[in-house]
């Protein structure tokens, strides 16, 4: 009995030291929603843009191997 | 040890959301349309209710808005009520969005600003749906955007639930 409550008090204790994580919840999410929110907020540019991504990316080892950075394909 | 279990159940049973079996969360809320008018859940007494969580930036709230004014168009003259909860940030948002699907404001459509209901319900994703029998019990949870298919399931169970 002595040990549990032992070990119950070091958890609180060691729970007071945890990063204090917030979880939103699904019916909080609604400035997630908003377009300024996505990762590629314009869809028709998103191709030009991964395109250009590879032309300046890719001689430091970016997402293409098969380019060399001039921008030529 | 059994103390600290008791407390432990109670907890657990104190956070957890209402289940199928569980009375239907009561609530007090003002119309979507007109927020000066009040709208009690014990009028929803005797009848069938599909209380809906829904907001106007949710997609699947968006897809399965029509098939809901068609499943109230269809149970027009039975004591069946679709309840939508909107949970906007601005209430102009769900309004705007509402009035072109539901044109004829054939579905009770309020506005949860402080989201009490979600919260109460502990909505695990957005849209939520519950199924509420006349007696006022949860006897559906639906989790997510209903598709067509999915109405003709929860169409069966509403008319057994209405005795049809």
């Amino acid at each position: 009995m002595k040990t549990t409550s032992l070990l119950l008090l070091l958890a609180l204790f060691m729970s007071a030291c945890s990063e204090k994580l917030v979880r939103v919840m699904p019916y909080e999410k609604e400035y997630f929603a908003e377009d300024k929110m996505s990762l590629s907020p314009i869809a028709e540019r998103a191709e030009q843009e991964g395109h250009i991504f590879l032309i300046r990316e890719a001689s430091a080892g970016g997402e293409s191997s098969f380019q060399g950075g001039c921008g030529c394909r | 040890m059994k103390k600290l279990l008791s407390i432990v159940l109670l907890s657990v049973a104190l956070f957890a959301a209402p289940r199928v079996g569980d009375n239907a969360v009561k609530f007090e809320l003002p119309d979507l349309y007109a927020q000066n008018i009040s709208f009690k859940s014990a009028s929803l007494k005797g009848k069938v209710v599909l209380l809906n969580m829904w907001a106007s930036w949710c997609g699947g709230c968006q897809e399965e808005m029509p098939l809901f004014v068609e499943l109230q168009k269809e149970f027009s003259k039975s004591k069946f009520e679709i309840v939508l909860a909107n949970i906007d940030n601005e209430a102009k948002n769900g309004v705007d969005f509402l009035s072109k699907v539901d044109k004829k404001r054939s579905l009770t459509a309020l506005y949860d600003a402080d989201k009490i209901l979600p919260k109460a319900y502990r909505c695990p994703g957005m849209p939520s749906s519950f199924l509420i029998d006349q007696n006022g019990k949860v006897v559906g949870v639906y989790i997510g955007s209903l598709d067509t298919e999915a109405i003709l399931d929860l169409k069966k169970t509403i008319k057994k639930l209405l005795g049809k």
